[in-house]
């Protein structure tokens, strides 16, 4: 045995204070690690969607109002599911020699409709124009066309019940304009742990018999959402106050 | 007496504590506001109607109940072809399978029996809440042709549910382009039953409705300069109003008592009023510009008019007197042929845009906020009317060519060609019938 080596293994000696200091360090950390619950998923929660909108020029205040093209359809994708990174895009193929032209619809005597003929490539490049175009047409520099900043700092649960009574509250055109600067109606509902709602009661109706319909439907046509488990049993027995105006 | 006050006592104790605990509840509840609805039209059926003898005239009123609701935009009318419901079923609730009709979606259902009798045509009109399943509304409509009984129901249905009377038994007075001239020509509010009134060489302009609806005020140049003549129906004169100037584009006060007009003379072209025969003529505008085509705003105190005193076409306001006139557009550099809205809230004209097309157009009376109806449907959307109860406009649209009738709700919705062929121009939507 070397000298070299003996001094090491002298070393080794000392270090076992450290090493047992240590090991406990870890076995605690561990412990606490395992004990400590995890972040909690809920499985109903939509994700927050967020993108970058970059308007065009404003709109001379002078010009004259122009209707907004017809939102595209919703996508239901981020309303139900995570979004996931995409693969990036295989190009597309060109036209090829099976591709026909989709016939061209005409409404009549609606609002003329957009060209839906053409092969995939030229699609493409009509929406790319028609996407510059209307980032040329309108809107505001500083505008917030599809943003909600109210819901980030307000109760997420109660954001989500209203988003879900809203797509449910539907009032006939019937109602006249000069009634509906007035109309509001209030109701309370008792929800159940599973967001159905056990029982529902107008604490002040309108006046207006299809205007309080209209609300009722949309109260029983809902489907809330489960209310976080902490509040379950107010929401079931305190219940929830809905005002609906217009 | 002691044991009483002892009871009252704590019954008013045990109330207040309700009352506390309530009001407690009530203030811990969580509260959200949902606003914003959507407006919907609302879904109704018109069934087929049953036939008290005449099974073809049965079918063609229940058709012209149908395009009628479904033309004004208030009602989702319902293809007959999804019901469900037996279709010898009958008129009473107790016979209704609501079920089968809320099936397909049905909020209204209009259900009739139609008969045909020596005088005319009868209908046993039922209207039924699907979801309550009840008849709300049963009564008895008389008319002498069908396509009449047709609108009388719908009529009734609109104010049923809208409390207002409904438009489908009005007329549209139009200008139409002739090989030969101009004929004033007047249809029903759904197009159909178009009758010549006059047939003339000259130009025919700018027909407008006396408020109770027996007559109508024409610019023509019969005489070689435009003036304004009065056609009455019941005896079918047709006589010149004399206001001892060149005038144009006549519109009937709200009562009848006045009419303001476009007058030309040696001073310019200003707006002026007049009593129905020519008498009495004041001038409201003095400036030196062009100010022309008044129209009253429904409770007659005011006017809206056009005027390029600013260097463009712009609406302006002003008392019936002449008074306090101010710019109400802002926006766009050609805006034209105002109308007052009847329900008094908007005022539609006409505009050409940036483009260089002209567009249908409201603008509210209160804040000034403009609505655009019409938008890439030909180059020339123009001459706005309103429907006696403001909830439809009539306009004319070279859209598909020659310019053609057409009525919309007053967002620019369910836009329907209702009548078309020869150039139409100028149309006037009359008021409500008197009876």
């Amino acid at each position: 045995m070397t000298g070299l080596a003996h001094s090491a293994l002298v070393r080794r000696d000392r270090l076992w204070p450290a090493v047992v200091a240590s090991v406990a360090v870890h076995t605690v950390l561990g412990v606490l690690a395992i004990q400590r619950r995890g972040p909690v998923f809920d499985s109903a929660q939509q994700p927050i969607v967020a993108r970058l909108v970059r308007l065009g020029e404003a709109r001379p205040k002078e010009y004259l109002p122009r209707k907004e093209p017809e939102p595209p359809p919703a996508d239901t994708g981020p309303e139900t599911a995570p979004v996931t990174s995409p693969e990036p895009a295989a190009p597309e193929p060109g036209p090829g020699p099976s591709a026909r032209p989709v016939p061209t619809t005409r409404a009549t005597p609606g609002p003329s409709t957009a060209r839906t003929g053409g092969t995939r490539g030229e699609r493409r490049l009509s929406n790319l124009i028609s996407g510059m175009k209307q980032e040329l047409a309108a809107g505001s520099p500083d505008g917030d066309p599809l943003g909600d900043s109210g819901e980030a700092v307000g109760d997420q649960y109660l954001a989500r019940v209203v988003r879900a009574l809203r797509r449910n509250y539907r009032v006939p055109s019937t109602i006249g304009e000069k009634e509906r600067l007035y109309l509001r109606g209030t109701i309370v509902l008792f929800i159940e742990p599973d967001g159905r709602v056990l029982r529902h009661e107008f604490v002040k109706r309108s006046g207006n018999p299809v205007f309080d319909e209209a609300l009722e439907r949309a109260v029983l046509d809902t489907r809330l959402p489960p209310p976080p488990e902490d509040a379950r049993e107010a929401y079931r027995r305190r219940g929830l106050q809905v005002d609906f105006k217009i | 007496m002691r044991f009483a006050r002892l009871t009252a006592a704590c019954l008013a104790l045990t109330l207040a504590l309700a009352t506390a605990t309530a009001a407690a509840a009530s203030a811990d509840r969580p509260r959200v506001v949902v606003d914003a609805p959507d407006f919907h039209p609302l879904p109704i059926a018109v069934a087929s109607f049953l036939a008290g003898g005449d099974a073809r005239a049965a079918a063609e009123v229940a058709g012209v109940v149908r395009a009628d609701l479904a033309r004004c935009g208030l009602f989702e009318v319902l293809d007959p072809r999804s019901f469900l419901a037996d279709p010898g079923e009958g008129l009473a609730a107790a016979s209704i399978k609501f079920s089968r009709w809320a099936d397909v979606g049905a909020d209204g259902l209009v259900k009739a029996r139609v008969s045909k009798g020596p005088g005319g045509f009868s209908a046993d009109l039922r209207i039924l809440d699907v979801r309550a399943g009840r008849e709300v509304l049963a009564l008895t409509l008389p008319a002498t042709e069908a396509r009449d009984l047709g609108h009388r129901i719908a009529d009734e249905v609109v104010r049923h549910y809208t409390g207002e009377p409904g438009i489908f038994r009005t007329r549209i007075a139009a200008i139409r382009r002739t090989r030969d001239g101009r004929e004033l020509v007047v249809f029903d509010a759904d197009g159909q039953n178009a009758r010549v009134l006059l047939s003339e060489k000259a130009l025919l302009l700018m027909p407008a409705w006396h408020p109770r609806g027996g007559e109508l005020l024409v610019t023509s140049y019969r005489s070689g300069i435009p003036e304004l003549w009065r056609y009455r129906f019941s005896d079918k004169s047709f006589r010149r109003v004399n206001t001892g100037h060149a005038s144009m584009g006549g519109s009937w006060s709200p009562d009848g008592s006045r009419i303001a007009f476009t007058a030309i003379d040696g001073n310019g072209t200003d707006v002026w009023t007049c009593n129905p025969d020519g008498r009495g003529a004041r001038r409201l505008t003095t400036s030196s510009a062009l100010d022309l085509s008044p129209s009253w705003s429904p409770d007659g105190k005011k006017l809206v008019f056009v005027s390029d005193r600013a260097g463009t076409p712009q609406l302006y306001v002003m008392n019936a007197d002449g008074s306090q006139q101010r710019r109400i557009t802002f926006q766009g550099s050609y805006n034209q042929t105002p109308q007052w809205s009847p329900r008094g809230d908007l005022i539609a004209f006409t505009a050409r845009d940036e483009r260089r097309v002209f567009d249908v157009f409201t603008i509210s009376v209160d804040g000034g906020r403009i609505q655009r109806l019409t938008q890439d449907q030909g180059r020339t959307n123009e001459e706005p009317s309103w429907a006696p109860n403001g909830r439809m406009l009539a306009f004319t649209s070279d859209r598909s060519g020659t310019p053609q009738l057409l009525v919309a709700d007053p967002g620019g919705d369910r836009q329907t060609v209702i009548a078309s062929g020869a150039e139409l121009m100028t149309p006037a939507w009359g008021p409500f019938p008197a009876d």
